[in-house]
């Protein structure tokens, strides 16, 4: 099966799915999963290929094309993987919502169209695929119809439409001046362009990127968009959606510009990729404080979406292999562990009727055994402990930081992670630990078609944790393809030529001790199982009700930062956004609908103009 | 031999963060001009513990605390022990710190599974005092590691052994008494003592302790004592040469910090974050950028 038959399959595919459901939901429902599966394995086949391939499609005279490496093969994998997931996740997340056939429609076509972003072998048909997933993306998010789901849809609309017009200039202006778009010919063509031309092009595009991939300052759309998407889609639009302006970012930096280029675009310590190092340290940390105040279990993963991303950005800044590839691999673990938490978030929601405020919940673990394992695998990979995908990639970017001589920046990715194990423990307490209060007593186990994501999920974080080389030999393969050397790799682990990190030593360690400690407590220990009301009180009486510790979990901490983790960058582009409502509005009372004021403006008008001419006499 | 190692290292650093917890009750007694218990008193309660029956809440209750032992006494596999570090090569300090991690993870899924308030409230209030002290911590760690360019623990003691102690040495003067200033809150001692204050939470994440439950708590206990101070030994002190050079060096950091433990009444979180992210912070602070502008 070729990509353009898979393309042709998602975007007519999503088509069919949405007439289907006019006939009968189940058959809708069969169709959606056999697409989104067929997808998935089809492009995971296209494993090594290397290929550009002009379509037989145009537009505006320009031909469409598409190409695949590596690089693209890695990004297509996780989405349509996500996007499989998603779909599972769906069916019974969404049962007996309304407008089901538009929902599965735009998931599907966000599907494809994100696919062939990362496939798109020119930048037009990018761009096409770009503003499809932009468009099919504000329309899923205020599907929910409420005021504030609308409100997030335009605030993303708003700022991602500011993001991607900047990029149209830069794209216009590339084939006004190159006459073509080409990636392979314009990565030719800008290596004898000006400086100060590729200054422009490349500051417009990145304005782009970052817009999309949510880091600050531009972040202000992510946390209210992920909060009011449903959960499933909530997944896709985490783990990859925001991650094609990293797919943007690696395209435009080492496929178009390359390390040679980069290395000019430089003014004393004043350079393009340490701009964008910073940039990306600034999220990291921003972003831990922020989600540590937060009250919705959905916003606090929103805000570490937000931080995950600047670790990518902060690793890939520093045109090393072993930083590029520390920015790839974390993607890949973010991936897989973003979507795995908003499943479990989603999970939590439909089974306690809706219920998403850290404050009300507690104690689940009783309840949802799956969902908490989950949700452990997933906070434990975010944060980083051994034997978890995400501790290896934050141990390459670590690694790369400090190799790299950067100590303030490898600052600002250690303080990130404090800030991580803080609200990762405070999303997995107030929802699975402490007392489970009696309303939820009876709430139900996931549903198989939720549980099978979570469990898939899961098992990814841990085999990927134990064995890490078999995702970073892709992630190699996908930085050779940007052009970098490739990484000394075993199954265990990774050996660079300052330091090796070999996970079998971990596990083995970790399983012995855990195995030596848990020998002598079966052995020597007796215990006796109770019930969680049979607590020490010191000696005051138990209350049978909401006897938990919820509320503002980091109250103390929250009085310190507060004053600092405003955030200030999101209340400013609010701001402008109100003050242009205003201007616009004082400009719409000009038009009064009376005949008298419109005479009266062209008279003065006309004065004015007379007035110049005897003043300065410009014309004649 | 050097398998012999893997078992003895964490045995003797448990026995010898016992042991400290012995010797802090006997110093705290004379201080307060008491007689005291006997220095042996930790070991004799973890072996009456381990006789006595305890309530259990559940599978995450109890291996929370397996977990949080078994991570305290790998780390010690990986913290050099005099010119003793049997797993000292995989992945250098950058490990270690993760590694460092499991103990009190552990124990904080632990006591959020008790279902108790006031284990809730301990875990929090420690999350907080971590994040207190973690910012000059780090910014001291890179500091060393960035001065000896390199994240391997051993050859950071060999370079000190080399050359002078990291304390001794300028720059690294200033980043080693920023450490000395945040040592307290590292070893939760007093003015530190907010997690497991006994009097206003009933000790916090150990409030549904008791009997083997309450002995491995205590094992932690000791050993993430040693822990805390031998990471200083190594970083700032030159490490040693042999196992009891080592201890004893152990052994004097921890009893400087007990006077201070003696001598002041504990902070609340707010108090301790405020201290812990002024001086020592700026020090630390200033510790990283005079090394990175004067090089190595």
């Amino acid at each position: 099966m070729t990509l353009e038959m898979v393309l042709l399959a998602g975007f007519g595919g999503a088509l069919l799915t949405w007439l289907l459901g006019k006939v009968s939901a189940r058959l809708r429902n069969g169709l959606a999963v056999l697409l989104a599966l067929g997808m998935f394995v089809a492009v995971c086949l296209m494993h090594g290929q290397s290929f550009q391939r002009l379509l037989p499609l145009g537009f505006m005279g320009l031909r469409l094309s598409v190409r695949m490496n590596m690089l693209s093969w890695l990004f297509a994998v996780l989405i349509l993987g996500t996007g499989l997931l998603s779909v599972i996740f769906s069916l019974r997340y969404m049962r007996g919502r309304s407008r089901l056939d538009y929902y599965y429609f735009t998931l599907l076509l966000i599907n494809a169209a994100m696919l062939g972003t990362v496939v798109a072998g020119d930048l037009l048909t990018f761009f096409i695929c770009w503003e499809l997933v932009s468009w099919s993306t504000v329309l899923l998010i205020s599907l929910k119809g409420t005021g504030r789901a609308i409100s997030a849809g335009l605030k993303y609309m708003v700022m991602a439409l500011a993001g991607s017009l900047a990029m149209l200039v830069a794209i216009l202006s590339l084939h006004a001046r190159f006459d073509t778009l080409t990636i392979p010919r314009l990565a030719e063509l800008l290596g004898a362009a000006p400086l100060g031309y590729v200054l422009f092009v490349t500051v417009l595009m990145s304005a782009g990127f970052l817009v999309i991939n949510a880091l600050w300052p531009f972040h202000g759309w992510l946390p209210d968009a992920h909060a009011e998407a449903f959960s499933p889609f909530s997944s896709v639009l985490s783990g990859v959606l925001v991650r094609k302006g990293l797919y943007g970012l690696y395209l435009l930096v080492y496929v178009l510009l390359g390390t040679g280029l980069l290395q000019r675009l430089a003014w004393g310590a004043l350079s393009y990729l340490n701009v964008m190092a910073w940039i990306g340290a600034i999220t990291v940390v921003f972003a831990a404080f922020r989600a540590l105040v937060q009250d919705d279990s959905k916003r606090i993963l929103a805000w570490s979406t937000v931080g995950q991303g600047g670790y990518m950005v902060l690793a890939s800044s520093l045109a090393t292999e072993l930083g590029v590839a520390g920015g790839v691999f974390h993607f890949l673990n973010y991936c897989l562990l973003s979507a795995l938490l908003f499943f479990v978030a989603g999970a939590v929601e439909h089974r306690t009727g809706g219920t998403r405020d850290l404050n009300a919940l507690g104690g689940l673990m009783r309840r949802m055994p799956v969902a908490f394992t989950g949700a452990m695998a997933g906070v434990m990979g975010v944060i980083g402990v051994p034997l978890t995908n995400g501790f290896v990639s934050k141990w390459i970017i670590y690694k790369s930081l400090l190799s790299e001589g950067r100590p303030f920046l490898a600052f600002a990715a250690f303080l990130g992670t404090w800030g991580t194990i803080l609200y990762g423990y405070k999303f997995l307490h107030n929802i699975f630990l402490g007392r489970l209060p009696d309303r939820f007593a009876e709430v139900r186990r996931v549903p198989f078609t939720m549980a099978l994501p979570i469990l898939v999920l899961t098992a990814l974080v841990l085999v990927f944790g134990v064995l890490p080389g078999i995702p970073l030999s892709a992630v190699s393969a996908a930085g050779v393809s940007m052009g970098f050397g490739s990484l000394g790799l075993s199954v265990w682990g990774i050996t660079t030529d300052t330091g090796t990190l070999n996970v079998v030593n971990l596990l083995a360690a970790i399983v012995a001790g855990v195995f030596a400690v848990w020998a002598l407590w079966r052995g020597l220990g007796r215990s006796v199982r109770v019930d969680q009301d049979d607590s020490y009180a010191a000696g005051m009486a138990v209350p049978r009700q909401r006897y938990n510790f919820t509320a503002d979990f980091y109250g103390p901490l929250r009085r310190i930062i507060g004053p600092w983790a405003g955030d200030a960058a999101d209340a400013l582009l609010v701001g402008l956004a109100r003050r242009t409502a205003l201007v616009s509005d004082a400009f719409r009372k000009l038009y009064t609908g009376y005949v008298g004021s419109y005479v009266l403006y062209i008279l003065l008008f006309l004065a004015a103009l007379i007035f110049v001419q005897i003043t300065w006499s410009p014309w004649l | 031999m050097n398998v012999l190692w893997y078992f003895l290292s964490p045995l003797i650093a448990l026995l010898a963060g016992l042991l400290f917890l012995g010797l802090a009750r006997k110093i705290m007694a004379r201080i307060h001009w008491r007689y005291g218990p006997p220095v042996t008193q930790p070991l004799i309660d973890i072996i009456r513990l381990f006789s006595q029956r305890s309530a259990s809440h559940g599978a995450l209750f109890d291996l929370g605390l397996v977990l949080s032992l078994a991570g305290s006494l790998v780390i010690t596999l990986f913290l050099p022990l005099g010119n003793i570090a049997p797993m000292s090569g995989s992945g250098g300090m950058l490990v270690i710190l993760y590694m460092m991690l499991l103990g009190p993870l552990g124990m904080a899924l632990s006591g959020g599974a008790s279902a108790n308030p006031n284990a809730s409230i301990g875990v929090s209030r420690k999350l907080m005092l971590a994040m207190g002290y973690e910012l000059p911590l780090l910014l001291v760690l890179l500091a060393v590691m960035t001065r000896f360019d390199t994240i391997s623990i051993v050859s950071i003691v060999q370079q000190q052994r080399a050359g002078a102690w990291s304390i001794a040495s300028f720059p690294l003067v200033v980043s080693g008494i920023a450490y000395l200033m945040v040592l307290p809150a590292i070893l939760g001692l007093r003015p530190f003592e907010v997690a497991g204050a006994a009097q206003e939470i009933s000790s916090g994440p150990q409030v549904e302790l008791g009997g083997p439950y309450l002995a491995l708590a205590t094992m932690q206990h000791g050993l993430s004592m040693y822990i805390g101070a031998s990471l200083f030994v190594n970083l700032a002190l030159g490490g040693a040469a042999n196992p009891f050079v080592f201890l004893v060096k152990v052994l004097v950091v921890l009893a400087l910090c007990l006077f201070v433990n003696a001598s002041f009444p504990r902070f609340r979180v707010e108090q301790a974050i405020g201290y812990l992210w002024r001086w020592p912070t700026l020090l630390a602070l200033a510790g990283l950028v005079l090394t990175v502008v004067t090089g190595r």
